[in-house]
């Protein structure tokens, strides 16, 4: 069923630029970009496939940690250790608006199908949604209910779903006004939602990842075999939902199979901790960033 | 003076002074006495006494109003005479157009009102009626004129006449004569009482009659006006009859037309205006149904009086009027009609087809009809009931058949024999069919291992009507013949005495709850306790929940006073335990159907609902301690991922962001989660660590503790669990508790140096007593707040500052604020001094725990540190400190030593009081302590783990 042979295991190219570590690198929906940012308080823009470095938006006065872009490629959405969310013009490289509001860092930040809505996660425990239509730029909503730092959150059509370090993966769902908390028992760190939208692929701190059935908050399947123990480091399913992808603290990136929770394969992409990885969204091809200032395509 | 005021610019009016206005008025007062008489009156104006002119307002005269400002007039002041309007009451005038036009205008409307040309008015109508309005102009002038004119008749000729000459009258000398008779206008003649007109009617019938066997034959192609004098008579219109009325050419005489409002539509709704054929077609049907007795009247008189008959003359003038009349009364007499006319339309009313349509040949609309189901021919009328779950009505037991030499189809033979058992026989059947092909299952239908299949069904169906009937009342049970002591027991209710196997035997108060709970064992009904640990161990992977879970069940089935120590772990948050108590009931609901437990199931329902309020139960804080330490481990086990549900309310413009419905949209806001509550008790816990580590160095510091014997001390570490269950009530402080005790810190200060501390403290106690009993409202800690207001024990203040979010830090403050308060109260005039000085070092705190919330994960944790970053290094921490006291230097640095002083001796105060009370206090507060303590503890590890992951991440 799980053809190794398909996952990314050669290096296609090395986009480097940043000074310091990468905190995040996402492809765009389509897949032909890629965005990246880092301690160096800059986001970057690039094309993966070609390696040529298109952009770079600097603003942010500390830190980018999060970096998401619009379904059209027409405006980004970052966040980080200055505590506010920029909503950025992507051809202009300017920024249209800051939301500021969080208490403390931003740890992730997404935009919703229609790009009106921003969701930022923040270390202040709370979620907050911001009106990208309206000229406001307070939030439209604040969910507190979490215990913890909001590592990361997932916006579907209809849902918000943010895993925090309580250790829940809450699911707020917006057309029945319902919260669901999955309680794992461990400090979240990334979620990330499988491409048919049915599962939740959760980093725990336990060096953990944990597959959760979404409908039922069952606990599918835990892929163990990489380190993951201080770190935000992001998982991700490949594109055909087949396989597990994550990056280890000690520079490996790992796959394993999404059913029986076997590492199919395993590498050392980068000399330090991979923070990040992204999953082609057609193609087999993978974008990891690592703490060591590289960004790199595997493909 | 010039040159000064030139350099001046002034704005507004001037105040004037007293002396200048007294001047003017002088002036005034002399010129009206001097020229007011020389002047004309129209020259002159108008001043008050004053000297000013009154502005009377633009529209009202000016600066004069009236004449010259006077109430007179050109012709000098009359003073207006009374005149009743009484009398002219019923001079009311009818208004109309014409009062309103001017001349031009009147004669520009008569121009254009419509008439007939002159050369085209072959009738003379227009000129009729110019000729009549003219003469009643003229007869306006002079009535005798008039009359005199009114003999002329216009002329029907068109051609110019001489007017003045000739002036055609308005009315045929008939009218005339008529009128002069005493008939007026619209009535009808003879009219005067209805009992004549009935008569004239009735002769006038006669007439007809007569008439018409006379006139019928012979004038028989002036049909239509007898015929309509005949429909007259038949409908009995109002209008009369008379021949004479006819002959009035200009003047008709409105015909009333009875026409019975028969519809249901709104008055002077006509739903066929756009559509007449559809009224064509409406009539016809309602003829049709109710004109038929009419009709066979009509035809009898048809045939009666001739098929047609006239009557009066067929005078050529009155023609047009016939047919003026004639539309008129069409339009209700269709029902009678000559038998002729009649004829196609009845054809076509039959077929009821509008006319210029067709009827179809074959329609589009057919009824469709649907057959009932055809009933099988094999069918029978008698219901077949799922398979029922008892098999007592199976007379004969199979004879014993040894097992088929196939293993795995004695395997499935069993499998499927217990699987009908249980499920019944319908599950037999079913499988029969499914499997009739499949040759393994050939044993269903009576193949090979039948008989060992009928057997081992019959034993299954034995075994298990012999657990149900056990189970269901169990002095009936059937199995009556294989008692032995340990059923005896089970259905007596009885209970061996002691099981060596409870955790809660070790425990230090034990001694305490096992006697009872022992006791009221052997009064409840147990059900087999001894047999689950065998059977079920569905969590053998965790022997901590496995041991929650044999507690669970133990409780469960023998019932009694429970101990909340037995409902689990203590370090699981609320929802925690509830969860697992949820997993315990589905597992052992599974081992029940394992077993064929009918256990009652009403019973376990209401532990359930017991459970659910878990923490009223009754608890002895001593056996918590114990506890810790097995739950420390027990918190990594996998009881995840558990799922929660809550109420989240999404804002309205998110939904719509989102492209949704808000679905709360128009209700009321959800009441808050109680979460918050528990979050804010994060701090509780620890709260407790450091209390209970204060009270050992408290006992290793002042020699007074020392008289304490260590039953002392663990009754003591039971009282200070007490104690976070009075601080939850001031978790959700509003901000003017807050404000209350922090918004004069200065003055406290200063106030702290001198002697009379005690009126500030204790107004403090006050307000933040009616704050706390206002939030309490309601709460069932109320009452209980109000008691212990007072007596909260003095609590450390560099307990409090616990690396947290703000909103925990805030409690945590406030918590020991309100304490100190209340300690300092306590011992008035013990020294004052204590007080500022907590307060100082408590800002300190608080300067350290916001600088640390700013800068949060850069900072290493140092030794410089307060001693709460001690909280990050994990489970550890607390043994830690434990071990290690207090980092003296570090705590001398920050309190002087008469506050600590003054602080050990509050504690032991507080010992002596507490000792006295603790039980009482501890019934009440085990709940919330539970609460924050489980909660706590949880919360603790996982910031700990945030805390640490803090440090390391994005170096």
């Amino acid at each position: 069923m799980s053809d190794v042979s398909e996952l990314p295991s050669k290096e296609a190219n090395v986009l480097k630029g940043h000074e310091g570590g990468v905190l995040a690198a996402r492809f765009n929906s389509d897949g032909n970009y890629c965005l990246s940012c880092g301690k160096d308080r800059t986001i970057r823009l690039w094309n993966p496939h070609r390696g040529i470095h298109i952009k770079t938006y600097k603003s942010h006065g500390r830190e980018v940690r999060d970096v998401h872009v619009t379904q059209d490629n027409s405006k980004l959405v970052s966040c980080g250790g200055d505590r506010q969310v920029f909503y950025w013009d992507v051809a202009t490289g300017r920024v249209i608006r800051k939301f500021r509001g969080h208490g403390s860092e931003v740890n992730a930040v997404k935009f919703n199908e229609y790009a009106s809505v921003v969701v930022s996660a923040g270390y202040d425990q709370s979620l907050r949604a911001w009106d990208c239509r309206s000229h406001s730029t307070e939030p439209i909503q604040i969910i507190d209910t979490f215990s913890d730092s909001v590592m990361s959150v997932c916006l579907t059509k209809t849902e918000i779903i943010a895993g925090s370090v309580d250790g829940t993966v809450r699911t707020f769902d917006i057309r029945i006004g319902r919260e669901i908390s999955d309680n794992l028992g461990q400090p979240v760190n990334c979620i990330s939602m499988s491409n048919d939208g049915n599962c939740i692929l959760a980093s725990c701190l336990d060096s953990t990842l944990r597959l959760l059935d979404r409908s039922t908050g069952e606990l599918l399947q835990e892929y163990k075999g990489h380190i993951c123990k201080s770190f935000k480091l992001d998982c991700c399913l490949t594109n055909t939902d087949a396989h597990v992808a994550g990056g280890s603290e000690d520079g490996y990136i790992y796959f394993w199979d999404l059913v029986d929770a076997s590492v199919l394969s395993r590498f050392r992409a980068h000399s330090s901790v991979v923070t990040s990885v992204s999953y082609h969204p057609t193609d087999n091809c993978m974008v990891s960033a690592s703490v060591d200032g590289t960004i790199k395509i595997q493909t | 003076m010039n040159t000064e005021e030139d350099d001046f610019v002034f704005y507004g009016t001037p105040i004037e002074r007293e002396e200048d206005l007294t001047s003017r008025k002088k002036k005034a007062v002399a010129e009206a006495s001097g020229h007011l008489r020389t002047l004309p009156s129209w020259k002159q104006e108008v001043r008050d006494e004053e000297g000013r002119r009154r502005f009377h307002g633009a529209f009202t005269g000016g600066f004069s109003a009236g004449y010259y400002n006077t109430a007179g007039s050109k012709e000098g002041w009359t003073p207006q005479t009374f005149t009743s309007s009484r009398k002219n009451r019923a001079e009311f005038k009818q208004q109309s157009m014409l009062n309103f036009l001017d001349e031009d205008e009147k004669e520009e409307l008569e121009g254009r009102s419509l008439g007939t040309a002159s050369q085209f008015d072959t009738f003379g109508f227009t000129a009729a009626e110019i000729a009549r309005k003219q003469a009643e102009k003229e007869q306006q002038k002079s009535v005798k004129f008039s009359f005199w004119i009114a003999n002329y008749r216009p002329s029907a000729v068109p051609g110019p006449a001489p007017d003045e000459i000739v002036l055609p009258a308005t009315e045929s000398i008939g009218v005339k004569l008529l009128l002069k008779m005493g008939w007026r206008h619209g009535h009808s003649i003879k009219d005067s009482h209805v009992n004549s007109l009935y008569k004239a009617r009735r002769e006038a019938r006669k007439a007809f009659l007569a008439f018409s066997s006379d006139d019928a034959k012979s004038q028989p192609e002036d049909s239509e006006p007898g015929e309509e004098d005949h429909k007259r008579i038949l409908d009995q219109p109002v209008v009369d009859d008379f021949p004479s009325s006819q002959s009035t050419p200009v003047r008709i005489s409105p015909v009333y037309i009875l026409n019975p409002k028969e519809d249901t539509h709104g008055l002077g709704y006509d739903p066929y205006k756009h559509a007449p054929e559809f009224r064509e077609k409406k009539r016809t049907r309602v003829s049709g149904k109710q004109g038929h007795g009419n009709k066979q009247a009509l035809s009898i008189k048809d045939s009666l009086f001739g098929l047609k008959f006239t009557f009066g003359p067929s005078a050529g003038r009155a023609a047009p009027v016939y047919e003026i009349e004639d539309t008129y009364i069409q339009e209700d007499e269709e029902p009678i009609r000559s038998t002729t006319e009649n004829m196609p339309k009845l054809v076509w009313k039959e077929q009821g087809v509008l006319s210029g349509f067709k009827v179809a040949l074959n329609s589009d609309y057919q009824l469709e009809r649907f057959d009932p189901p055809v009933i099988p021919k094999d069918f029978l009328p008698h219901h077949k009931f799922p398979g029922p779950l008892e098999f007592d009505n199976k007379p004969d037991t199979p004879p014993e058949v040894p097992p088929p030499d196939d293993e795995n189809l004695k395997v499935l033979i069993e499998g499927v024999a217990t699987l009908v058992a249980r499920c019944g026989k319908l599950f037999e059947d079913l499988s029969r069919e499914k499997n009739q092909s499949n040759p393994l299952f050939s044993f269903l239908t009576g193949g090979n291992g039948h008989e060992y299949y009928s057997r081992k069904l019959w034993e299954e169906q034995q075994k298990r009507n012999g657990q149900k009937k056990i189970a269901l009342d169990g002095k009936f049970s059937s199995s009556v013949d294989k008692m032995t002591v340990e059923s005896r027991g089970k259905i007596l209710g009885e209970m061996p005495l002691e099981r060596s196997s409870r955790d809660l035997s070790s425990s230090i108060a034990s001694v305490n709850v096992n006697l009872p709970f022992n006791l009221s064992d052997t009064f409840t009904k147990p059900e087999s306790s001894s047999e689950f640990p065998e059977v079920a161990k569905p969590f053998q992977d965790d022997p901590g929940k496995q041991a929650r879970f044999e507690q669970f069940l133990k409780e469960k089935y023998q019932g009694g006073i429970r101990s909340t120590v037995s409902s689990g772990a203590s370090n699981m948050s609320e929802a925690a335990r509830a969860r697992e108590r949820l997993d315990f009931e589905a597992a052992a609901e599974v081992i029940e159907k394992g077993k064929f437990n009918k256990e009652n199931k009403l019973h376990s329902q209401q532990l359930m609902g017991f459970s659910a309020s878990g923490g009223m139960q009754l608890t002895f804080g001593g056996l918590q301690q114990v506890k810790d330490t097995l739950d420390e481990d027990l918190a990594t086990k996998k009881i995840y991922p558990r799922r929660e549900e809550f109420q989240w309310r999404p804002s309205a413009i998110l939904c719509k962001r989102f492209d949704l419905i808000d679905p709360y949209m128009g209700k009321p806001p959800p009441p808050p989660r109680m979460r918050s509550k528990m979050d804010s008790l994060i701090v509780r816990s620890d709260l407790k660590a450091m209390k209970m580590e204060e009270a050992f160095s408290a006992d290793r510091n002042q020699p007074l503790a020392l008289q304490f014997s260590t039953q002392e001390v663990s009754k003591d570490v039971v009282d200070r669990e007490t104690e976070p269950g009075i601080q939850v009530e001031n978790v959700e402080r509003p901000v003017d508790l807050y404000k209350a005790i922090f918004s004069d810190d200065s003055d406290d200060e200063i106030e702290a140096s001198n002697l009379n501390t005690k009126e500030d403290p204790e107004k403090k106690v006050e307000v933040v007593h009616s704050t706390l009993n206002r939030l309490m409202a309601g709460d069932f800690l109320e009452s209980l707040g109000k008691e212990l207001g007072l007596e909260v024990p003095p609590n450390p203040p560099y307990s409090t500052n616990i690396a947290g979010s703000s909103r925990q830090k805030e409690s945590a403050i406030a918590n020991p604020d309100n304490v100190n308060i209340l300690s300092v109260e306590e011992n008035s005039f013990s020294i004052p001094i204590a007080h500022g000085v907590s307060r100082k070092e408590r800002a300190a705190n608080d300067e350290k725990t916001a600088k640390k919330g700013e800068s949060g994960k850069d900072e290493q944790p140092g030794p410089s540190k307060d001693k709460s970053d001690k909280v990050h290094s994990g489970k550890i921490a607390r043994e830690d400190r434990k071990k290690a006291k207090l980092p003296p230097g570090l705590h001398r640095k920050r309190t002087s030593t008469s506050s600590e002083d003054e602080r050990n001796r509050k504690r032991s105060r507080r010992h002596r009081y507490s000792s006295s009370d603790s039980y009482s206090d501890s019934s009440n507060d085990h709940r919330d302590r539970h609460h924050s303590r489980s909660k706590g503890r949880k919360k603790r590890s996982s910031r700990e783990k945030a805390s640490s992951k803090k440090h390391h991440k994005h170096r």
